[in-house]
């Protein structure tokens, strides 16, 4: 530790009770943040991170048990009563919440909120704290702060209510900030500016800051130091580049490689997965928590290793990672790329798609001219920001949304209408993947009505002892045991859900797939064991997919087409190879600089994408995305559609920048 | 079953509302037979006896009738109507509520404003009317006038927790394999809306029973000879001040039940959010 520490936690340990037991948040916490320093704390959801920020906070719920010592600056914040944790809360320590938009009130105009926090912990009078305020927002790179203050938070965009929350946090100067996964509602684009902007403010203001977040590549931008936790165990902590390069843990390691990584494509490597998923820990138990799903578990591993100092600085639960008595799992293709190439038989065809949202005169243009098709056996990822039309496509292809123009062509047929007007066969070729499994299973259902029900109705299977001996066969496939048939969708943890809404689109052999964000919803470990589970499905099934996500890395990692979106346009489309690297639209350009990356060695040069997409209700002349466009050349950009710039015969833009511009881009 | 065992240790108060409304239970099925009057028997040499004179546990009231079996018989009028009413009115508040949530539009439009044409009458004015109009209550009228006067609220919370719901994934599922309205509506969603309802159910379970006792004690209530609660403290308020008894434990009983049924209704509520 090279600074002083500013916030000491000892032995910490959080107990729940419940109803009917007693739940184990937090085991026997120790660690240290010093001044100006960072630290991040990863872990899959359940693991503790946010019960570590309530306790610190005092916020812990009322059945909620925490023992051990919490110092900050040298006092034991856990002695101390209600009225007097009000002194450090949002003044010495503040907070940034994952949903800005909960966090604010919608009934007070910004300005009016922001002032608050000074006027109560300085005692300023309104005008000062007003002056404070709009100093703070400037801070955040916000222009027009002055018009900002008296705004209301419905009114500006959700990557601008961030930036509000943590100027709120802020002002007061507090001596250490936690983000609780500040960044995990918003674009990758905001996101990157917003990591950007906390990086320069903790240099500016010499605090200390503790980064909560599930993606270590968010964590590694701004964290010096790293503390990976486990059910409610930190398992490993050390700095940035040790516990990247050098995991001690499995748990850390299998955490690292079950990310798809920029640069690592399907048809090489197959993603690291771990077994099972993150259960309540019981106060029974002692031991490794990892244990249960642990690879490179050995027979003295029920004792449990605790937290040691393998190497200076480095700390570790466990040193097995590189075990070399269980062998590292073979990296294998997930698809082989010699198939790929057979039967190669167009089965969708979108021809110039609109679709509008609302009535006449304040439409909202989701899809603006859609032009793409897809071939068998392939997958087109679709990418872009939040409101670029990539659900409105998927949604439109399933048949749940009428096209308000445009033709839609299934398997040389035409479908153009909703799912009412589809035939069954039809409706049976085209299946839809949700990304919240919770929402799209029902779950006053057992998983054999689940899946038995679209068997009955789309196949015309009648005998329930046919359908049984199919959905036994198809659960087996998705690794899911008999035994589940009779029980409830509720019963089962996301990734088994997401399980199991796969087998219910594969019990009918569909031809087409559309993911919508199968796995934005799910932790990372578990989004690995489903992608590959997508992948094995359509090998075996050589169904077209249409894969939809945010993610540019899981888009890059699974998809063999790449569609860029933007406002209901297409920016760009190509073979995934052609898309990733240069030439690119500017946009492109722009979303894969944003992407965080899990190796922090590598560092890159980030495009700070300023502003928010128009407003969709407006008719855009030109391209739309002119107005935040860091390489607009000039009143065409903003009044002239941009052309087709051809570069092959599967890769196109959409810019009005020449070829040879576009080719001048370096990645 | 353990929880609930849990939740009921937790909540002393839901444990009485239970016991006292299972003791109402037993009364009305099996009371009359440990009866050593009936409800229509006048005691002529012992009217307005004290309680626990003459054999007569509550005493009896101006006509000698003994009030004890008078309440026990009573019970069982009041438990059949309102068990009955809130039966009725959640079956044709959950078709209306979920017909009209699931359509919406037009229907939805069309719905909701009946609906508010039939609240914006108070309740009572409205049975009051219509059962001055069709003469002599019997069970089906009072059943059937204490079930309209109460659709629409239960409508409402069938409505909402429909729309809840509908939003759900699994019923654009359902959509994209051609199910029918009817089983996405009564198959798919109505499983997953039966907590709010049912709590909706038990509440007006002790609505029902002060709507009918109000409504007895209007005289608009069962006939006589039949004991109703509410009428046998109308009958009565002469005689309130030789014979409170009279009065009294009809009110009492009332105003057990009701209690009783509130508390357990309270309970369903906290059960329901349990589940969840």
């Amino acid at each position: 530790m090279k600074n002083r520490p500013i916030l000491e936690v000892k032995n910490l340990d959080v107990v729940y009770k419940t109803l009917t037991d007693e739940i184990v948040a937090l085991k026997d916490i120790n660690l240290q943040v010093g001044e100006r320093e960072s630290l991040g704390i990863i872990g899959e959801s359940g693991c503790g991170k946010s019960t570590l920020f309530y306790a610190i906070m005092g916020y812990l719920p009322s059945n909620g048990n925490s023992t051990g010592e919490i110092f900050f600056k040298g006092e034991n914040l856990l002695e101390k009563g209600q009225k007097e944790m009000m002194e450090y809360r949002g003044n010495r320590i503040a907070m940034v919440y994952q949903n800005p938009y909960s966090s604010l009130n919608p009934s007070l105009t910004i300005g009016y909120q922001l002032d608050e926090v000074t006027m109560f912990h300085r005692r300023f009078s309104r005008k000062e704290a007003r002056k404070v305020s709009i100093q703070s927002l400037t801070d955040l790179h916000l222009g027009d702060a002055a018009g900002i203050v008296h705004r209301y938070p419905h009114q500006i965009s959700g990557g601008m209510q961030q930036r509000i929350c943590i100027a709120m946090a802020l002002l007061c100067r507090p001596d250490l900030l936690i983000l609780d996964e500040p960044t995990t509602a918003l674009d990758v684009t905001t996101e990157a500016v917003i990591l950007d902007i906390i990086g320069e403010l903790k240099e500016k203001y010499d605090m200390s800051l503790i980064y909560i977040s599930h993606d270590i590549g968010v964590v590694n931008k701004v964290s010096d130091r790293i503390a990976v936790m486990y059910r409610g165990e930190i398992v490993e902590k050390g700095s940035q580049n040790t516990i990247y390069q050098h995991p001690d843990h499995p748990y850390t390691r299998a955490l690292i490689n079950c990310m798809p990584r920029s640069g690592i494509v399907k048809e090489e490597v197959r993603l690291n997965t771990i077994q099972g998923y993150v259960t309540r820990r019981s106060a029974a138990e002692t031991g490794c928590p990892y244990i249960a799903r642990c690879e490179k578990k050995a027979h003295d591993c029920e004792k449990g290793y605790g937290l040691k100092e393998n190497s200076p600085h480095h700390f570790s639960a466990c040193t097995r990672a590189y075990a070399v008595d269980v062998p590292d799992r073979e990296r294998t293709a997930l698809k082989k790329v010699e198939e790929n190439y057979d039967e190669e038989k167009n089965i969708l065809k979108i021809e110039n798609l609109y679709k509008y949202y609302g009535r006449q005169g304040k439409k909202i243009r989701a899809l603006d001219g859609v032009t793409v098709s897809l071939d068998r056996n392939n997958v087109l990822g679709v990418v872009g920001e939040s409101g670029c039309g990539k659900s409105t496509m998927g949604l439109t292809v399933s048949g749940l949304l009428k096209p308000t123009k445009g033709k839609l062509f299934f398997d040389g047929m035409d479908i153009s209408v909703s799912w009412e007007k589809r035939t069954p066969d039809t409706l049976r070729g085209i299946q839809l993947i949700f990304q919240n499994p919770g929402r799209s299973l029902n779950p006053s259902f057992t998983i054999e009505t689940i899946i038995g029900r679209p068997m009955k109705k789309l196949l015309g299977i009648k005998s329930k002892v046919e359908r049984r001996k199919r959905i036994i066969a198809i659960l087996k496939k998705v690794d899911i045991g008999e035994e589940y048939l009779n029980r409830k969708a509720t019963h089962l943890s996301g990734g088994e859900m997401q399980r199991v809404a796969l087998a219910r689109a594969f019990s009918i052999s569909p031809d087409l797939l559309i993911c919508d964000e199968p796995t934005s919803a799910l932790d990372v470990s578990v989004q690995a064991s489903v992608l590959n589970l997508l992948g094995d499905l359509q090998q075996e099934s050589g169904a077209a997919y249409i894969f939809i996500s945010h993610d540019l890395n899981i888009i890059n990692y699974f998809s063999d087409y790449i569609m860029v979106m933007y406002l209901g346009r297409v920016c760009e489309y190509g073979r995934k190879d052609e898309v990733v690297g240069p030439p690119y639209h500017p946009y492109t350009e722009a979303l894969l600089s944003a992407v965080p990356d899990v190796d922090p060695s590598l560092k890159k040069r980030t495009i700070r994408l300023e502003g928010s997409p128009p407003n969709p209700t407006k008719k855009i002349g030109g391209c739309p995305f002119a107005g935040r466009c860091h390489r607009q050349i000039g009143e065409i950009c903003i009044n002239v559609p941009p052309p087709r710039v051809e570069f092959s015969d599967t890769h196109f833009v959409y810019c009005h920048l020449s070829k040879e511009e576009m080719q001048g881009i370096s990645s | 079953m353990k929880t609930m065992f849990l939740l009921l240790k937790r909540n002393p108060l839901a444990v009485l509302g239970i016991v006292i409304l299972f003791i109402w239970i037993f009364a009305a099925f099996f009371g009359p037979s440990f009866l050593s009057y009936t409800y229509t028997e006048m005691d002529m040499d012992h009217q307005m006896s004290l309680p626990g004179e003459y054999n007569h546990l509550l005493g009896t009231d101006a006509l000698g009738r003994d009030v004890f079996a008078r309440i026990i018989y009573g019970s069982r009028s009041i438990l059949t109507v309102a068990l009955m009413t809130s039966l009725f009115s959640s079956i044709a508040g959950i078709l209306i509520g979920f017909t009209s949530g699931y359509f919406g539009g037009l229907i939805d439009m069309i719905f909701l404003r009946i609906m508010d044409i039939v609240m914006a009458i108070p309740p009572l004015v409205l049975a009051m009317v219509v059962l001055g109009i069709l003469g002599d209550s019997t069970i089906f009228s009072l059943t059937l006038i204490v079930s309209i006067a109460y659709t629409p609220a239960t409508a409402r919370v069938a409505r909402g927790a429909l729309l809840s719901c509908k939003g759900n994934e699994y019923v654009d599922a359902a959509r994209i394999r051609n199910e029918s309205h009817f089983f996405i509506m009564f198959v798919e969603i109505l499983p997953n809306t039966i907590g709010p309802v049912i709590v909706e159910i038990t509440a007006r379970f002790a609505y029902s029973i002060m709507m009918i006792a109000s409504l007895g004690f209007l005289g608009v209530g069962l006939q006589p000879p039949t004991p109703d609660w509410g009428m046998m403290v109308i009958e009565n308020k002469s005689i309130i001040k030789t014979a409170s008894w009279t009065v009294l434990y009809p009110s009492l009983a009332i105003a057990s039940l009701v209690i009783a049924v509130s508390l357990f209704s309270d309970f369903v509520s906290k059960v329901m959010i349990h589940e969840k």
